[in-house]
């Protein structure tokens, strides 16, 4: 059953009469229930039953997780709280007296059930909501340990928690809180959490890279698995896989490193696949311009690739591809002309700026491309070649590379010349070792990890079991472990 | 036996092939030195046809000498149809010249007319024979002799090649393949397959064939040495104009120089000028220096094809000698020659572009620096097209130089051989990173069984 998920998304408004705001700090065997229940009682409507079972059936849940809590049964208390979530939202309005009655350390995970129960409850419209400072108070002082026994509704509440503030326009307030959320959810520094998709959006939104970059930096090597009451075993919804390559692709872009971007948009289009998604889509898009502005082509989608994104999302990017190709002809004019003709399509995908940034690359290509086969050139020749209007554009272009490194030339102004030079030696002095030396250990590290990977294959009873079967049975039976 | 028969032997109508030259641009040739006479005497049946035919329609000039040679050898044919339409052809072709120059008129002495009556007794005659010829086979199919069944398959092919049915006669034709006894029957069969796919432009079929052919496991031996000679020839030719016809020049000048003129009697298709003409171009076009001067100089059996072509093999020994300039001259003098050929004509840019390619390239080779005005004097162009050629030549790669636009000097590239082995290092380095990150995370994934899937219908 679970808690009702998709109720948080449709939050009505609706009213509701829970008053109590205030959030008592004392401990939790000083607030009477029974008073909490009265007080809550007064002038509300219960749908069915009377206050008094109402109340009688909360208690029961309040002592029930403190027993249970106290206990240490933990898996027992997940599943009680996953048949309660009816009751608690039965009660929304009563909901703050229950939280009161609970302590964020010991019984971390009746806050989480609660709390995920505000949420997907109606909101009151004249009720002051204190939703999001009782999620911080809870997230901050939350027990780890407790809520890793249940990673999806704890997840739940961020993406709930993620959608509000999305919704109030204020994403700048979440980012430390799911920060720490991600770090109390997660094993080890490099496994995938759910909540990394919902802080690299709110760092998209309020435009703040550098928490997110902190995370995404991190090369994932594992999965948190957060669904646990899957009949096909625990799993990760690719829903929020998808949306976190994409995401964070997107914030790559933002930071200029086109290269992490790329490897973001590729592992989202390289996602296993049964049906076409709309993250992977538009993260197809965009993995086209990138690779247009990083290599001057579109760079071949891997082979282990799904169908899908060969059979429906290419024919989908026509635009896209229509762009690619004018700039693979190096040909300024066809390419405008292609952008004029789509710039509907680009403008409603939000690619606008992308495309504009792929057209200005090419004048850019271009002159490189002179680099190579001229020592020197007159400036008009470069603008008539490279299709700008006038020698002195071309100037300019040309002097803004030179600033950038991306060329290496002079320009002689008396007669109008640019004179073209070799790349200076830049492969000589210590920091060209040390370079080298850091690239050399990053990719044994990588080699040490493959190995690891291998051996722990090797050992492992189901595949020892596999591949010596196969040899009695003489049927190919699917590993788990191909690639 | 007989049952058999009504099945087909095998698939022979296959469409053929798309070979994108369908789309020739139509173009005029205005001044070709042609002697038709000895141009068409050259060939025969469908192939004298089809070419003057190509001619008629490519070369004012000569349109009407064409059409009216075409109509009066396709008198001694069955081919009623052509004779149609070249008449059809003829009669535009007077008025489109009549209308401009009224003098010219009186010009057209003998124009033949449309002749309803040969028309007429013509398919009579083409229906007559047909039936006796088809009765024929009959009767040897019921005697059930093999070698008559043949020959009989043969016949009838033979007669639709002459009414102009060409897959028809492809039918027949691959028809007498059950009844070939020999090598020597099988090589007959094959060679006839290939003269109407060759028509037909069916060029895989071809090769297909002339492979059959040389596989034919009694064909080297067991006949005489002259007349294997004759059929190895055509075989090669045939071969040669399949590739040639799919863009595969390289292989399409080897097969041609294979050929052997004292064996070259293959009218149906090609005459010896051809493939001399075919063979030496390609070749000039694919052929490294080395390559032109073992297989083309110094072959003793092509130097008598090109004795043939006397512009052709000056042009050979001028690229030769490294003096482009007559080279490409002499080359523009014989275009719109080989324009007029059918085979050849809708390669010729390609071909040429190819050969100055490739003196460009050969011109430069042994220089550390050239002066461009020079190169520009001997390729017979202006510096400033020369440079646009040899800039695309640089950007493909074929040409390690770079070019010194001010003072026109085109000077060879020095490779930091320790840079870029650095730069490769580094850049392999990071793929390999990449790569194995993509690994790792792709385990995880697929451990995870994370799958995008579709949305039930609710």
């Amino acid at each position: 059953m679970g808690l009702n998920r998709r109720g948080a998304e449709q939050l009505k408004k609706h009213t509701d009469q829970g008053q109590m705001t205030r959030v008592y700090k004392s401990p939790w065997d000083e607030v009477p229930l029974r008073g909490a229940g009265t007080s809550g009682s007064k002038g509300s409507n219960f749908f069915s039953k009377s206050p008094d079972e109402m109340a009688s059936a909360l208690e029961q849940f309040v002592n029930t997780v403190r027993t249970l809590s106290s206990h240490g049964n933990f898996r027992e208390l997940c599943e009680y709280l996953n048949k309660s979530s009816e009751i608690l939202l039965k009660n929304t309005q009563h909901l703050d007296n229950v939280l009161e009655t609970l302590d964020t350390q010991q019984h971390s995970l009746g806050i989480l059930a609660v709390l995920c129960a505000k949420f997907s409850a109606p909101v009151s419209s004249n009720s002051q909501d204190n939703r999001f400072s009782q999620t911080q108070d809870f997230i901050l002082g939350c027990n780890g340990e407790q809520i890793r026994f249940a990673p999806d509704t704890f997840a739940e509440l961020c993406h709930s928690l993620t959608s509000y503030l999305v919704e109030q326009r204020q994403p700048l307030k979440g980012i430390v809180l799911l920060q720490k959320a991600i770090s109390k959810l997660r094993l080890y520094d490099s496994q995938l959490t759910s909540i990394h998709s919902d802080l690299c959006q709110l760092c998209l939104l309020a435009k703040c890279f550098k928490p997110a970059l902190e995370i995404i930096d991190i090369d994932i090597t594992g999965v948190c698995q957060e669904i646990s009451h899957n009949p096909n075993g625990p799993h990760f919804d690719a829903k929020y896989f998808l949306l976190y390559y994409y995401y964070g692709g997107m914030i790559y872009l933002a930071v200029h490193n086109l290269d992490r971007a790329l490897y973001f948009f590729e592992v989202a289009i390289t996602t296993p696949s049964h049906a076409v998604s709309h993250i992977m889509l538009e993260s197809y898009k965009k993995y086209i311009l990138v690779s247009l502005l990083l290599h001057g082509k579109i760079q071949a989608v891997p082979k282990y690739a799904s169908q899908v994104v060969t059979r429906f999302i290419k024919p989908l990017s026509q635009p896209y591809h229509d762009l690619a190709n004018a700039f693979v002809s190096n040909n300024t004019a066809e390419l405008n002309t292609v952008l004029n003709k789509h710039s509907e399509a680009f403008t409603r995908d939000h690619n606008l700026g992308l495309v504009k940034q792929v057209s200005s690359v090419l004048y850019k290509k271009n002159i490189q491309r002179l680099t190579k086969t001229f020592l020197t050139l007159s400036l008009s020749d470069v603008a008539s070649r490279v299709g700008l209007s006038s020698p002195a554009e071309a100037e300019r272009h040309i002097l803004h590379m030179i600033e950038n490194k991306q060329i290496f030339a002079t320009i002689n102004q008396k007669d109008g010349m640019v004179v073209f030079r070799d790349e200076p030696d830049k492969y000589s002095g210590p920091e060209v070792l040390k370079g080298l030396e850091e690239q050399l250990t990053l990719c044994m590290e990588l080699d040490k990890q493959i190995l690891a990977m291998d051996e722990e294959i090797q050992v492992n009873p189901q595949y020892v079991k596999k591949s010596t079967g196969l040899q009695d049975e003489e049927q190919p039976s699917k590993s788990t472990y191909a690639m | 036996m007989i049952a058999q028969n009504a099945v087909e032997p095998m698939q022979v109508d296959a469409p053929p092939e798309d070979n994108d030259n369908n789309e020739e641009e139509s173009y005029v040739v205005e001044n070709p030195s042609l002697d038709l006479e000895v141009y068409a005497n050259s060939y025969v049946g469908l192939a004298k046809l089809y070419r003057l035919i190509y001619i008629a329609d490519h070369c004012p000039s000569l349109r009407l000498e064409a059409l009216k040679m075409a109509i009066s050898y396709v008198m001694s044919t069955y081919n009623v149809n052509l004779y149609q339409i070249l008449h059809q052809k003829l009669s535009e072709a007077t008025t489109a010249l009549s209308v401009p120059d009224v003098a010219a008129s009186s010009t057209s002495q003998d124009i033949p007319t449309m002749d309803n009556m040969w028309m007429e007794t013509r398919s009579k005659k083409a229906a007559l024979k047909l039936e006796k010829l088809d009765n024929d086979l009959k009767n040897y199919k019921s005697n059930s002799i093999k070698e008559s069944i043949r020959r009989g398959h043969d016949d009838l092919g033979d007669h639709y090649l002459d009414c102009g049915d060409l897959s028809n006669a492809l039918k027949c034709y691959s028809r007498a393949r059950d009844y070939c006894t020999s090598g020597k029957h099988i090589v007959n069969m094959c060679l006839n397959v290939i003269k109407v796919s060759v028509h037909l432009e069916n060029w895989s079929h071809v090769l297909s064939y002339v492979s059959k052919a040389e596989g034919t496991p009694d064909f080297s031996d067991s006949q005489s040495k002259d007349a294997n000679q004759v059929i190895l020839t055509k075989l090669k030719c045939a071969a040669g104009l399949a590739e040639l016809a799919t863009k595969k020049y390289k292989s399409a000048a080897k097969h041609f120089l294979q050929a052997n003129l004292d064996h070259c009697d293959f009218p149906e298709l090609l005459s010896p000028n051809n493939v001399a003409m075919y063979g030496g171009l390609c070749a000039l076009a694919t052929f490294d220096r080395h390559e032109l001067q073992k297989n083309v100089i110094f072959s003793s059996s092509f130097k008598l094809f090109l004795e043939l072509e006397p512009q052709l093999r000056d042009i050979i020994f001028k690229f030769y000698e490294s003096k482009y300039a007559s080279c490409l001259k002499l080359l523009d003098e014989i275009k719109d020659n080989i324009l007029l050929d059918m085979y050849l004509a809708p390669h010729v840019n390609t071909l040429y572009t190819q050969i100055r390619n490739r003196a460009l390239i050969q011109y430069f080779s042994p220089y550390l620096s050239a002066d461009m005005h020079k190169m520009a004097l001997a390729f017979n162009r202006t510096v400033a097209a020369l440079e646009d050629e040899l800039m695309q030549l640089i950007l493909d790669g074929q040409i390690q130089a770079r070019i010194d636009s001010h003072n026109k000097i085109l000077f060879a590239k020095d490779v930091d051989q320790r840079s870029t082995t650095f730069e490769k290092s580094l850049l392999m380095g990071k793929e390999y990173q990449r790569r194995t990150r993509m690994l790792i995370l792709r385990a995880a994934v697929l451990k995870n069984k994370i799958h995008v899937k579709g949305i039930p219908v609710a």
